[in-house]
């Protein structure tokens, strides 16, 4: 049962590396982590912020765009090349197939994430404690970022293999275009999820249909924010386990949610 | 060349009627053309016995990788069915017993020959010694072993070919589909890979073949059917379709007007054939007496014996029986 | 539709609605921790609208993009706040659309500090001083203190917009009572040392001169070569604390020789007056009140205290005067000077 599945997906976290496409991503990701500290200094007296801005911000985004990238193409390739033929005639089901490419996936953007994580981190260790030292009043901010720093790269972890899980299915419905569009589409609005809420808010005198309308809307859209603790690594805010376990297990649920519908979709699919 | 007796077949129709194929019409209807006609593959009713090499042929666009695509569950029917083995398309309990070589086969272009079997052979749970000494063995089979380091991408047509041959047969399948299996393959590699199938038939291997090169595939297979235009138009067991009953046939050249004519009324039909002139006849006296006849007038005896229908003449006949 | 496309399409309604509950739960927490920052769409919008249109647009989309790309939220904020350093530099800072710029910027990343100070810098200092009219100056004050005030309610733990909130007050509007409690909530989280010292400097003005010392004793337990504070309750204790004590004891006239003693020698001393005034004051000694204020108010522009004291006693007295922009905001805040002199409470108790 699970053979096939991490064969499939050995083969493709093979391959996605043989891909210049996304290793320019990977390159130009940790080009801009490495002078995350250089736009630090257009920030006087926040510079620690700034770094951190562009570090984890880079993370996540570059980390987006190759989950974009490389998800829509993961099955689409398949077909225009035809590998898919030869692999599904072997005893592999659809959800077998679509399960291993989504993990061989995941676990390339795994890799990468870990890559840029420790250019950031090394990028970090050299310049913040020289930007620290300038504010010895934020020191207790500084003690504890290395551990949030850590945590909010687990949590971009699973927002992109969100994305990730989002573009494969895409993939499977519409063209490749359109994929991509679709999974920016979902991933932009679902950063902005809380202006949704506050349009159906009734105190804004939003009418009954939109209330419902875009409260579902609200309800049912990934909300990709909750993966960002920036906040707590300003603030110098300790990040719970309980919380980080929470906003892991809602990733990975709506995950399931994502890869249920591809089975779905792709079981019927023609290839 | 070796085929099965008629009695062979009959004793396995009566006590081991097992099909390895069977269909009922199955069709794939994608759209239809400007007169109606659907488009795709209509109604097809197979069936394939164990044991045999199955032909499926007909000129491209016949519908032969759409029935080949249906009979893999990589695209479903628009209606009717199918079972292999009497196990049901597509299902992983199926495709444990079966080969499949796509035409103009394309693979993993970053993986090498040994590493490319290798992750076929996973897939069907091998592992281990067994599998390494199964990609040995394949990869001598195939022609391939000298060549075993090489990476997909620098693979020329005929080198996909045969490890494509090769991973269909990884997990020693009971039955084999061979999408146009000569193509790309030179002369001699074509007559390798026939040996070999005809070697898997002996051992009692079912192969199903498509193709379009019907002559190829006259000496091969032991039962055909030809597609036209998403149709079955003929089918059988090869034999009885070239076989035309008491019919032997003279071939001459450098024959003259006179000739012609004398043998237009002593035969039951003639026929020009290129250059050469082809006169039939009822039994083998007549045309004895005939080329006797034709080699006093001065014409040059080309062929003389029993008359056999080649497939393309089958097909022909049958399409032209069509319209 | 087969069966399992069926069971498998409700199992993904019903996942959806399962994963509501723990959806709210993180959304709870995630306000509880401070970690939620939710964009103020419509406050931006509205800024937009009011604002000049070219740059609404501006704004709003580099709002949009920012916030949409989740990640870069803070980076869009700072390339706003480029745009205002451009503004600066060509000598436009103090225009509606760099000031409204500076508001988005405080809207899109709020817990980002320097904004929240130089706007409210702009407005308190820049603005202010644009203009002669005391109207305009104390709506000035008290939007740079609203500016602060929300910094600080977006940044609770952080100890400098409090000191800024409370400097904003020691400095500009000099009511040392409201500048000594954002230096006290400063204190509470990590600070710099000086903020200590600064609760000192606003009681010795205020003038409280027993919590002045408390302060400055505060400072040197903490840091014994704390010279500052060493130097200052060397001064008060051996310039005012005998006037002040005499005061207290209700020895008015003494007290009031006892500090133009000390005034002789050193009579445009600002901390002198302010005793001298709060004595006199407190003896009831009106005319004489007023004039030891108005005299430190004239002596220095900056003396904002002694000028509102000035006010409020001219008005006491009948005397005709102008008011200022402080005296004028404190009105506006409901504040009534006499009651803000400690002292008074003291001596009812």
């Amino acid at each position: 049962m699970m053979r096939p599945i991490l064969r499939v997906a050995r083969a493709t976290f093979h391959e996605a590396w043989r891909r210049r496409f996304l290793n320019g991503i990977l390159l130009f990701a940790i080009l801009i982590i490495g002078s995350s500290w250089v736009f630090a200094y257009l920030q006087p007296g926040a510079e620690l912020q700034m770094i951190i801005d562009i570090g984890l911000g880079a993370i996540r985004f570059f980390g987006m765009l190759i989950a974009v990238f490389m998800g829509t193409r993961l099955i689409p390739d398949e077909i225009e090349r035809r590998t898919i033929h030869t692999i599904l005639a072997k005893p592999v089901s659809r959800a077998q197939f679509v399960f291993g490419k989504f993990l061989g996936g995941a676990a390339t953007i795994a890799v990468n994430l870990a890559l840029m994580g420790i250019a950031f981190y090394i990028v970090f260790a050299i310049k913040a404690p020289e930007f620290a030292a300038a504010k010895p009043e934020d020191a207790f901010i500084f003690a504890a970022m290395y551990s949030n720093i850590a945590k909010a790269i687990v949590l971009a972890l699973f927002e992109i293999w969100l994305v990730l899980g989002i573009a494969v299915v895409a993939s499977t419905l519409f063209s490749w275009v359109l994929s991509v569009i679709f999974t920016f589409v979902i991933y932009f609005v679902g950063q902005m999820s809380d202006f949704f809420q506050q349009l159906s808010d009734p105190g804004r005198g939003a009418s009954q249909i939109a209330q419902v309308l875009l409260g579902a809307l609200y309800r049912v859209l990934p909300h990709f924010e909750i993966f960002d603790i920036r906040e707590a690594i300003l603030q110098g805010t300790y990040t719970p386990w309980g919380t980080m376990l929470q906003t892991m297990g809602q990733g990975a649920a709506y995950l399931v949610v994502v890869l249920l519908i591809g089975y779905l979709v792709f079981n019927e699919r023609e290839v | 060349m070796k085929r099965p007796g008629k009695l062979a077949r009959v004793a396995r129709r009566c006590f081991a009627i097992s099909l390895a194929i069977k269909t009922e019409n199955l069709s794939k209807i994608y759209s239809q053309d400007a007169t109606g006609r659907p488009v795709g593959l209509i109604d097809l009713s197979l069936e394939v016995e164990e044991g045999q090499i199955f032909g499926l042929l007909g000129p491209n666009g016949s519908g032969k990788t759409t029935t080949l695509k249906l009979l893999l569950g990589l695209i479903f029917p628009t209606r009717g069915s199918g079972q292999i083995f009497g196990l049901p398309l597509g299902s992983n309990a199926t495709k444990e017993r079966i080969g499949f070589l796509p035409e103009g086969p394309y693979f993993y272009e970053h993986l090498n020959g040994i590493e490319l079997l290798s992750f076929y052979g996973t897939l069907f749970g091998m592992g281990g010694s067994r599998l390494a000494a199964r990609i040995e063995e394949l990869l001598h089979l195939v022609g391939m072993w000298d060549r075993r380091f090489i990476h997909v991408r620098e693979y020329s047509r005929g080198m996909r070919q045969r490890i494509g041959a090769a991973q269909a047969m990884i997990n020693d399948p009971d039955l084999l589909f061979l999408d146009e299996l000569t193509s790309g393959l030179d002369p001699i590699g074509a007559m390798e890979m026939h040996e070999l199938i005809m070697e898997l038939r002996d051992r009692g291997k079912t192969i199903f073949l498509c193709s379009h090169l019907l002559k190829d595939m006259e000496p091969l297979c032991d039962r055909v059917s030809i597609l036209n235009q998403g149709e079955m138009c003929q089918s059988g067991a090869v034999e009885d379709l070239l076989r035309v009953e008491d019919q032997y046939r003279l071939l001459i050249s450098n024959c003259s007007d006179e000739l012609t004519q004398q043998l237009q009324t002593s035969a039951q039909h003639t026929e020009a054939v290129g250059n050469h002139f082809a006169a039939y006849y009822a039994d083998q006296s007549g045309a004895l007496a005939a080329a006797q006849e034709a080699s006093a007038a001065g014409a040059v005896i080309e062929q003389l014996g029993a008359h056999h229908r080649t497939l393309e003449e089958v097909f022909i006949e049958a399409v032209g029986g069509e319209e | 539709m087969k069966p399992y496309k069926i069971i498998g399409w409700l199992a993904v309604i019903a996942l959806i609605v399962a994963i509501q509950p723990l959806d709210r739960s993180v959304e709870y927490n995630r306000l509880i921790l401070g970690l939620q920052q939710p964009t103020p769409w419509f406050q931006i919008a509205a800024r937009g609208a009011a604002g000049d249109t070219e740059l609404a647009v501006t704004g709003v989309t580099g709002v949009i993009v920012g916030a949409a790309l989740g990640g870069f939220r803070e980076v869009a904020a700072t390339m706003l706040w480029m745009k205002t350093h451009e503004y600066w530099h060509k000598g436009e800072a103090l225009q509606a659309k760099s000031l409204w710029l500076m508001r988005l910027v405080t809207l899109l990343d709020p817990h980002w500090l320097e904004p929240w100070r130089v706007t409210a810098w702009h407005l308190a200092y820049n603005l202010y001083v644009e203009t002669d009219d005391p109207e305009l100056r104390a709506k000035y004050l008290q939007m740079g203190v609203d500016c602060l005030r929300e910094g600080v309610s977006w940044n609770p733990d952080r100890y400098d917009l409090y000191m800024e909130l409370g400097w904003t007050y020691f400095d500009k509007v000099e009511d040392f009572e409201e500048a000594n409690k954002w230096f006290k909530a400063a204190m509470r989280y990590p600070h710099p040392e000086y903020v200590d010292r600064l609760v000192g400097h606003a009681y010795e003005r205020m003038p409280d001169v027993p919590r002045a010392l408390d302060a400055y004793d505060y400072c040197l337990k903490r840091d014994p070569q704390d010279h500052t504070a060493k130097g200052a309750t060397l001064t008060i204790r051996e310039r005012y604390l005998w006037p002040w004590y005499l005061a207290e004891q209700g020895r008015y006239d003494e007290a009031l020789e006892a500090i133009n003693e000390y005034l002789l020698a050193k009579p445009s001393s600002s901390l002198g007056l302010h005793v001298k005034g709060h004595i006199a004051e407190r003896a009831g000694k009106l005319r004489l009140a007023y004039d030891t204020w108005k005299l430190a108010g004239d002596i220095s522009a900056l003396d904002f205290l002694a000028q509102n004291k000035a006010v409020e006693l001219a008005h006491e007295l009948g005397i005709e005067t102008e008011d200022t922009a402080q005296y004028l905001y404190m009105q506006k805040m409901g504040k009534d000077l006499k009651v803000t002199i400690p002292g008074r409470d003291r001596m009812s108790r």
